[in-house]
């Protein structure tokens, strides 16, 4: 692989590939939660092979599941959906990012967005031949998205705003002021927002995540995101959805049967059952997430490295601009040398060659140690061996 | 208050016959639907217990991006040993369904040419793969006369035509021909002569009776041919949304490299039970064939006691017929009488209709004549 190819998407598969070399190796890199789905959830999906595996699956998926996520995105967003129009069903959180970008945008149009960001976003605008204006955001400033800087990077080319909020990689919230900030800056300038909530049930202290599309206007400029990867442990099951606006939507459900037809009739009744069923798994999880946090950046405290504070989400993002070293040779050293997998600044933005991105998403116990070695392989980088 | 964003948007995506072409479904919704990519077949209790007992494992996390190595070791010798290719694991993506399949190689090895013939007569599912991201097309005229397949003089045309990038399909997918050996060891030189590439559509070869041949297995001539297809037809698996890629190594990069973009895997439940299902269809394919065939061979029959022109084709689990004054016609009488059928317009051939061969399909004829 040439060192062009070895970045971005490419560069952190590379290190997923080397990470499984090592048997004793410490993942907190990808953001694949430890915990296994809940048991209902498995359970539902059993049932469902006996007595729903020929069920007819859409290209917007099963109206069940659609019903299911409109009365979600109700409760947990504030956002008003008809299932029967306003809501797609996708392969997974992944999936849905890939259509909300080609639903809007076309080949030279311009999508603001604030950095450092997911790395899928900058791929799927280069697939739809968009153009990724960046907005930067930093730690002093807990990686807020300054609407003062959104609206000066406005150009006439410019279609889109995405947001992500909780952020991936940084974990800062989006605040409800400046959401209603941002939400006026895309009506005066005629912007689709794009927004990615994929980790809104994961909000941390007393910050609070808004939806763009709950708020007055909102709704038929943007298209909302979300997954149940995170928030109940299904990262194998593929099962996302995007919801917005019934004309814009029925864009999206042709896109998503152009790209892969449907989603998987199993997976979908998991889908059902983890939307409807019992939510105990969910706060169980979040509140280990809330502990491991603390246990995290307690580490980092007391190895005297700076980062964001993580507001939501499952990440740190860390400063190792101490160590003088470019991210991706500090993540190659930590796994090479140590066997703990954190992905480098760099893939998510040519700008953040100085950070890492941590997940707390092992055992405590695991995390304790993976943060021991990591403590290691800083001090044999700082003493320059 | 409107935006012009939206509406100009909107317009954009509106104006994109390809993108908007109505895709069959992928699996009967009863026995009146005849218009479906596949029947409905029952699923075997072993494949529910090996997709159960992976969950319970704790297979519910992300897997590689291009499928479980098993699955992958099992669609490989699966192709090896019907198709006559050389298929390794490292061959083979897993994808979520045979439209994924469709994306995947047109969107991806079609990067890599300046343009991409496509059959005049072809799965809906191409088109609107197309439509996501137009590419320069060129059309392989196909007709009744022919089939429905391109001719072989049309693919040496858009060959030497400057176009090195073929969409097939063997059997088509909307009557079920499929070319012979001899074409197919053609095409292959046609394709080795003048150093181009196909992506070969071979999802319905396993219900044509006797030897299917596959592009991708032509050792006189050679070419770079990514084959696909679904993974395993005819297992109950249909909406599960399970199919393959096989391609020359050097392909896989790209196309893995968009699935990780768009999807980061296949649903892991539809792989282990896929793995299971796979010998399942090993087992079960010869009776599931010959039961059909019996089946299609008597509605043939009773098409043609009652005037109804049939098309040629070899797949034994659909039925093309030519129809009066447009398909639109005979597609809402039938639907009037309560039954499905597959719009050949929707194809690119405005004449004929497809029917799955089910136990609803008799009475269909039965409407339609």
């Amino acid at each position: 692989m040439s060192k062009k190819q070895d970045q971005g998407t490419n560069l952190l598969y590379r290190l997923i590939g080397e990470a499984r070399t090592y048997d004793d190796v410490i993942v907190m890199g990808r953001g694949d939660p430890d915990f296994d789905t809940p048991a209902h959830i498995v359970a539902a999906a059993k049932e469902a092979m006996i007595h729903h595996h020929a069920d007819h699956a859409p290209p917007e998926g099963l109206p069940a599941l659609r019903e299911a996520i409109a009365e979600r995105v109700k409760r947990v967003n504030n956002i008003d959906v008809d299932p029967a129009t306003e809501v797609v069903v996708t392969n997974g959180g992944q999936e849905a990012l890939f259509l909300m970008v080609l639903a809007v945008i076309a080949p030279g149009d311009e999508m603001i967005v604030p950095e450092p960001n997911y790395n899928t976003y900058a791929d799927s605008l280069a697939f739809a031949g968009g153009v990724k204006v960046e907005v930067q955001t930093w730690p002093n400033d807990a990686f807020r998205a300054d609407p003062d800087l959104v609206r000066a990077a406005i150009s006439e080319r410019s279609r889109a705003l995405l947001l992500v909020s909780p952020n991936n990689p940084a974990a800062s919230v989006i605040s409800p002021a400046d959401t209603a900030e941002l939400l006026d800056i895309a009506s005066e300038n005629d912007l689709m927002i794009l927004s990615d909530e994929i980790y809104d049930l994961f909000v941390y202290d007393d910050f609070v995540h808004t939806s763009p599309a709950a708020l007055p206007g909102g709704k038929e400029r943007t298209l909302t995101l979300n997954a149940l990867s995170k928030a109940y442990s299904m990262t194998g099951w593929r099962l996302g959805w995007i919801v917005g606006p019934a004309d814009l939507m029925a864009r999206v459900a042709e896109l998503k049967a152009a790209i892969s037809g449907g989603a998987s009739v199993i997976s979908q009744h998991a889908g059902i059952a983890a939307l409807t069923g019992p939510q105990e798994p969910v706060e169980m999880m979040a509140e280990a997430y809330r502990k491991r946090r603390r246990l995290v950046l307690d580490a980092l405290d007391a190895m005297g490295m700076k980062y964001g504070l993580p507001q939501g989400g499952q990440f740190v993002f860390a400063d190792i601009g101490f160590t003088g070293l470019d991210s991706a040779e500090v993540a190659q050293r930590m796994l090479t040398e140590q066997h703990v997998l954190a992905y480098p600044g760099s893939a998510f933005s040519k700008d953040r060659k100085d950070y890492l991105r941590m997940t707390f998403l092992q055992p405590e116990d695991q995390l304790i140690e993976g943060l021991e070695r990591m403590k290691t392989a800083m001090g044999s980088i700082m003493a320059g061996q | 208050m409107s935006s012009q964003n939206k509406l100009g948007l909107l317009k954009r995506h509106e104006a994109n016959g390809d993108l908007n072409r109505p895709l069959p479904g992928p699996m009967m919704r009863h026995a009146a639907d005849l218009a479906a990519d596949e029947a409905i077949s029952p699923l075997d209790e072993r494949v529910i217990a090996a997709a159960s007992e992976a969950m319970e494992a704790g297979q519910t996390h992300y897997v590689d991006v291009p499928g479980i190595g098993p699955l992958r070791e099992k669609i490989a010798a699966y192709l090896n040993e019907s198709t006559g290719s050389a298929c390794q694991a490292g061959n083979i993506i897993v994808t979520a369904g045979q439209q994924e399949s469709r994306f995947l190689t047109i969107q991806k090895i079609g990067e890599l040419y300046e343009s991409i013939a496509v059959p005049d007569v072809v799965h809906p599912g191409a088109r609107k793969a197309l439509g996501v991201r137009q590419r320069q097309i060129v059309s392989l005229p196909a007709d009744a006369e022919g089939r429905y397949l391109p001719t072989l003089a049309g693919l040496a045309a858009a060959v030497r035509g400057g176009c090195r990038l073929l969409y097939l399909e063997s059997p088509s997918r909307l009557t079920g021909a499929a070319y012979s050996a001899a074409e197919v060891a053609e095409i292959g030189k046609i394709l080795s002569d003048n150093n181009a590439a196909a992506i070969w559509d071979q999802g319905l070869a396993p219900w044509v009776d006797g030897a299917c041949s596959s592009l991708a297995a032509q050792e006189s001539a050679p070419a770079r041919v990514a084959a696909i297809g679904e993974t395993w037809p005819g297992q109950g698996l249909a909406s599960w949304f399970i199919a393959y890629i096989a391609a020359p190594e050097d392909w896989a990069p790209t196309m893995q490299s968009q699935k990780q973009i768009m999807a980061i895997c296949t649903a892991t439940a539809s792989q282990y039970a896929a793995l299971e299902a796979g010998d399942l269809f090993a087992e079960a394919r010869e009776r599931q064939l010959a039961q059909l065939k019996r089946q299609r061979d008597a509605l043939l029959d009773q098409a043609r006691s009652r005037q109804l022109e049939v098309c040629g084709g070899g797949a034994s689990n659909i039925i093309a017929l030519k129809t009066v004054g447009g398909a639109d016609g005979a597609v809402d009488r039938l639907r009037r009488a309560g039954y499905e059928a597959a719009d050949g317009a929707h194809f690119g051939a405005a004449n004929v209709i497809r029917l799955s061969v089910g136990s609803g399909t008799e009475a269909a004829l039965e409407a339609l004549s």
